[in-house]
């Protein structure tokens, strides 16, 4: 028969999700109902020409909003994100979906006709729509709903939060770096005629020397000043607080030279380094620049509107529920929760009864029951039954906020670890100035004042620390660079330094080590029964196929993935007499067989027998936290399937070259000790598990090593790793994970890969081992030329020529990096 | 060669010229995008070609399955 593909996405169609549509006439299939949805959008507001626009470029279903568009109406919940000046609003939106430029095409195109829209402008390179729209003739929901018919899902971005400081420093650093350059050409040019005037036969004219000495002083002084302010002001500051850093031999060297040029030019002889100076400037700047650019480009790919706590609920108000802010809630009021939502609040039940998934508040993997009077807490994610809830507890007062003010103290204290070359720096300034000043000493004694003074500030300036300063700056640029194209983002480059030096790994084990979903592990045949695996499985998925119970998901998902035709044409038989019963099972008949899926107490009631082995099989399962689920059929017992919170399959690969590495590796969990300790024998033991731990607690646990003298590294996804995250020397969080993790976290792992964690510590290592090179190198420029300096030799050209090939080196040994540290 | 005291400081002025140009570019934002301009100056956009009448009818017919869908 041939797999097909989706008409829209090209993904290959499977049984379990097919859709058939008419799409312009003709009968087409799809793999879901969301790209049926979004083809038939677009041929119906003819712009059928995406399809054509797309050329190669692969495009996916659309993602799920998982929130309401209604909400981002109130008025409350737009004072955070839109600018409004009379009838106009503007704000700038997040759009989840975007592939190429045909979606750039079909956005703006899809929203400008609309009636009110007056400006849709799509930024490709980092995913977001600018939008200003008339309040009085469109609602913003109404736009949110057509991107989302089109298959984009759009979300409110916050640019001060998201990326606030960084960009504008950023943006400053580009600025100061563009006008070192503009200086450096224009000063260098200049300097070509000094130098030719120099070394031709007849010597340069002092007139014209003068001149040009003149204008280069009117070039640089506004580069030292603008380009070069934030060295003097980090060395100054630094000097103060006694907190040496590169800063400071940067601005000695900086203001010497530029000092005795304008002390030169002034005397009317000898020679001025103006184009030194704003050489070196423009250098230097280049590294911070790249530095920081490659840094937010890691941190704005992780940066999303923190939504942990939902901006909206539906207040029931005389049994009708009303859309309101969340903001305008107060304790006592009752809040309708459907089933799939996020908990806005703290709150009791009062009607209703539910599964709640914890799992990011806790890290148990298990959805936790739920009935009348039972607590449940903001942030936690609803299952398949709609709650009543009154509210105890808002905003502040909430155990999630209470989580987040933990993170934001952790935060506060952590002392920030020196950089290498931080802690070099006091040894290099000392020995620079000794040196200078030995030299003047010396030629004072031996010569005039003058070729004295030449000679001490020639070693102040040769030693202008080119290469030492570009050392860290520029390897930690490669490095984040190169890790980030390998789906592993560095917001932090200072943290690759410390994670080199990593001694003690913590694992969170829900959804770090583990997939974080239920999903099915085995599956056991009863040796009594005909029936094939693929066959059970088929019964089982066909009467669980209605169900959004976690258990029903995995167990549909896992059928998804058998290949087998018969099975799949069983799936379009009818089901008749299907009864649930809660806390037990299911029971229903399909196609005349009578199918009893349930727990061992629902087969007990049925007068089902379990023969002993499979009694024995799911004890196993029991004791290692995962669910046992029986199937019968035509009152025979066919088969137990075991769901469980599976372990992602590179952890084992993972923990044991983690060990071969030294590493210390501790399991910390919220969850019970019965599924921790499971899941550490699983990895091959030799682990340290702490569970049933609260989120504070696992912050303690991580400041207890720390005091140890442990270099501790965390790893985690909850909103309940948090905290320890903070607190951590190194914190990398899943990809997967909650918003705010990935927000404390120093590195996101974006693929969820976990073996791309040895890969970071590889990289981290081998980036350690170039800034140390690099620091040998520009030692080795040093020694080499600091005599020549010492005795009077040094000439502008020469200085000019010598510091670039330094930084070259330097930043060749850099750019290397990517080649010595490959996946 | 007295004639470099009148180029020097007009390359200078020239030079001053391009850098408050670029200042200018960068802060109106005309950087922050690196990728979709290219790709805007490949599109086809053959609409124009289109009659009035046919641009007209699909993109009420848009807003009728909006307000449909409402």
């Amino acid at each position: 028969m041939g797999v097909h593909s989706c008409f829209h996405c090209g993904l290959p169609v499977t049984e379990d999700g097919r859709q058939e549509a008419l799409i312009a006439g003709n009968k087409h299939e799809f793999c879901c109902s969301g790209c049926v949805i979004v083809c038939q959008t677009i041929y119906d507001s003819g712009l059928d020409g995406f399809y054509q626009r797309l050329q190669s470029a692969e495009i996916a279903p659309p993602p799920d909003p998982s929130q309401d568009p209604e909400q981002f109406d109130l008025e409350d919940v737009q004072e955070e994100f839109v600018s409004t000046t009379g009838n106009e609003s503007e704000a700038t939106l997040l759009i989840e979906g975007i592939h190429c430029s045909a979606c750039v095409w079909l956005i703006e195109r899809a929203l400008e006709p609309l009636d009110g829209v007056l400006l849709s402008e799509v930024n490709l390179s980092h995913h977001r729509l600018r939008l200003r729209w008339d309040q009085s003739r469109i609602k913003l929901s109404r736009i949110l709903k057509r991107l989302h018919a089109l298959g984009y899902v759009a979300t409110p971005f916050d640019a001060e939060r998201a990326e606030g400081i960084a960009v504008k420093q950023n943006k400053s650093m580009l600025y100061r770096m563009a006008f070192a350059g503009f200086g450096m050409a224009n000063i260098m040019w200049i300097s070509i005629s000094l130098y030719a005037g120099e070394l031709s036969a007849s010597g340069i004219d002092p007139e014209h020397k003068q001149f040009f000495h003149w204008i280069s002083l009117f070039l640089a002084t506004p580069v030292l000043l603008y380009s070069g302010w934030p060295f003097l002001k980090g060395g100054f500051l630094g000097l103060m607080h006694r907190q040496l850093n590169m800063d400071l031999p940067i601005s000695i060297g900086v203001i010497a030279t530029y000092a005795y040029s304008v002390w030169i030019t002034f005397l009317g002889v000898g020679d001025a380094y103006f184009d030194t100076v704003v050489a070196f400037l423009f250098i230097i700047l280049i590294g911070r620049y790249l530095e920081g650019a490659s840094r937010r480009n890691a941190t704005s790919a992780t940066s999303r509107l923190m939504e942990l706590q939902p901006r909206s609920a539906m207040r029931l108000e005389n049994g009708e529920p009303v859309l309101v802010s969340v903001r305008r809630l107060v304790l006592g009021d009752s809040i309708l929760v459907r089933p799939g939502e996020k908990l806005p609040v703290d709150g009791l039940i009062i009607e209703g009864q539910s599964n709640v998934d914890e799992s990011m508040l806790t890290g148990e993997s298990r959805p936790v029951k739920k009935i009348i009077g039972s607590e449940v807490a903001a942030g936690t994610v609803n299952g398949q039954g709609a709650l009543t809830v009154e509210v105890n507890q808002l905003g502040q007062n909430t155990v999630l906020a209470k989580i987040i003010h933990l993170v934001e103290s952790a935060q506060g204290s952590k002392a920030p670890i020196q950089s290498l070359t931080d802690r070099i720096v006091p040894w290099f300034v000392a020995v620079v100035l000794g040196l200078a000043t030995a030299t003047f000493l010396f030629w004072s004694h031996h010569a005039d004042f003058d070729t004295a003074l030449l000679a001490a500030v020639s070693v102040l300036i040769i030693t202008c620390p080119c290469a030492f300063g570009l050392a860290t700056p520029m390897s930690l640029a490669v490095s984040v660079g190169h890790s980030a194209g390998n789906g592993v983002l560095v917001k932090n480059g200072a943290a690759l330094e410390t994670l080199a030096g990593a001694t003690h790994i913590v694992f969170d084990k829900t959804g770090t080590l583990t997939e974080g979903r239920m999903a099915v592990s085995d599956i056991y045949l009863s040796d009594e029964t005909s029936l094939l695996e693929e066959q059970v499985l088929s019964f089982a998925a066909r009467v669980e196929s209605h169900s959004e119970h976690s258990i029903a998901q995995a167990i549909t998902a896992r059928f998804a993935e058998v290949d087998d035709q018969e099975a799949f044409a069983f799936q379009k038989e009818k089901l008749s007499e299907f009864s649930s019963i809660p806390g037990r099972g299911v029971i229903a008949v399909v196609a005349s067989h009578k199918i009893v899926i349930g727990n061992k107490a629902m087969l007990e009631e049925q007068g089902i027998e379990i023969p002993a082995h499979l009694k024995q099989k799911s004890h196993l399962v029991e004791h290692a936290m995962g669910v046992a689920v029986f199937v019968a059929v035509d009152g025979q017992l066919a088969a137990l399937i075991a769901v469980q919170d599976k372990i992602r399959d590179e952890a084992k690969e993972l923990i044991n070259a983690l060990k071969s590495e030294g590493v210390t590796i501790t399991l910390l969990t919220g969850d019970s000790q019965g599924a921790a300790e499971y899941v550490a024998k699983s990895l091959g033991g030799q682990i340290e598990v702490i569970a049933h731990v609260r989120p504070e607690d696992k912050e303690k646990v991580i400041a207890d090593l720390q005091a140890q003298g442990e270099r501790v590294v965390m790893v985690g996804d909850g909103v309940n790793d948090a905290p320890a995250l903070s607190r951590a020397d190194v914190a990398i969080a899943m990809g997967s994970g909650t918003d705010i993790s990935m927000d404390c976290a120093d590195i996101v792992l974006m693929s969820n890969e976990l073996l791309k964690i040895k890969f970071a510590l590889n990289l981290a290592r081998q980036t350690m081992r170039t800034i140390r090179q690099n620091i040998y190198i520009s030692f080795a420029y040093n020694i080499i030329l600091v005599p020549l300096a010492m005795s009077a030799n040094l000439t502008p050209v020469f200085a000019s020529i010598a510091m670039p090939i330094s930084s070259l080196l330097v930043i060749g040994n850099a750019i290397l990096i990517r080649k010595r540290c490959k996946i | 060669m007295d004639v470099i005291y009148s180029l020097v400081p007009a390359m200078i002025l020239l030079a001053i010229i391009a850098i408050a140009v670029f200042f200018w570019s960068a802060r109106s934002g005309q950087y922050d995008d690196m990728e979709g301009p290219r790709h805007r100056i490949l599109t086809d956009d053959d609409d124009p070609l289109l009659p009035e009448s046919h641009r007209k009818y699909t993109a009420n017919k848009a807003q009728k399955e909006e307000s449909n869908n409402e």
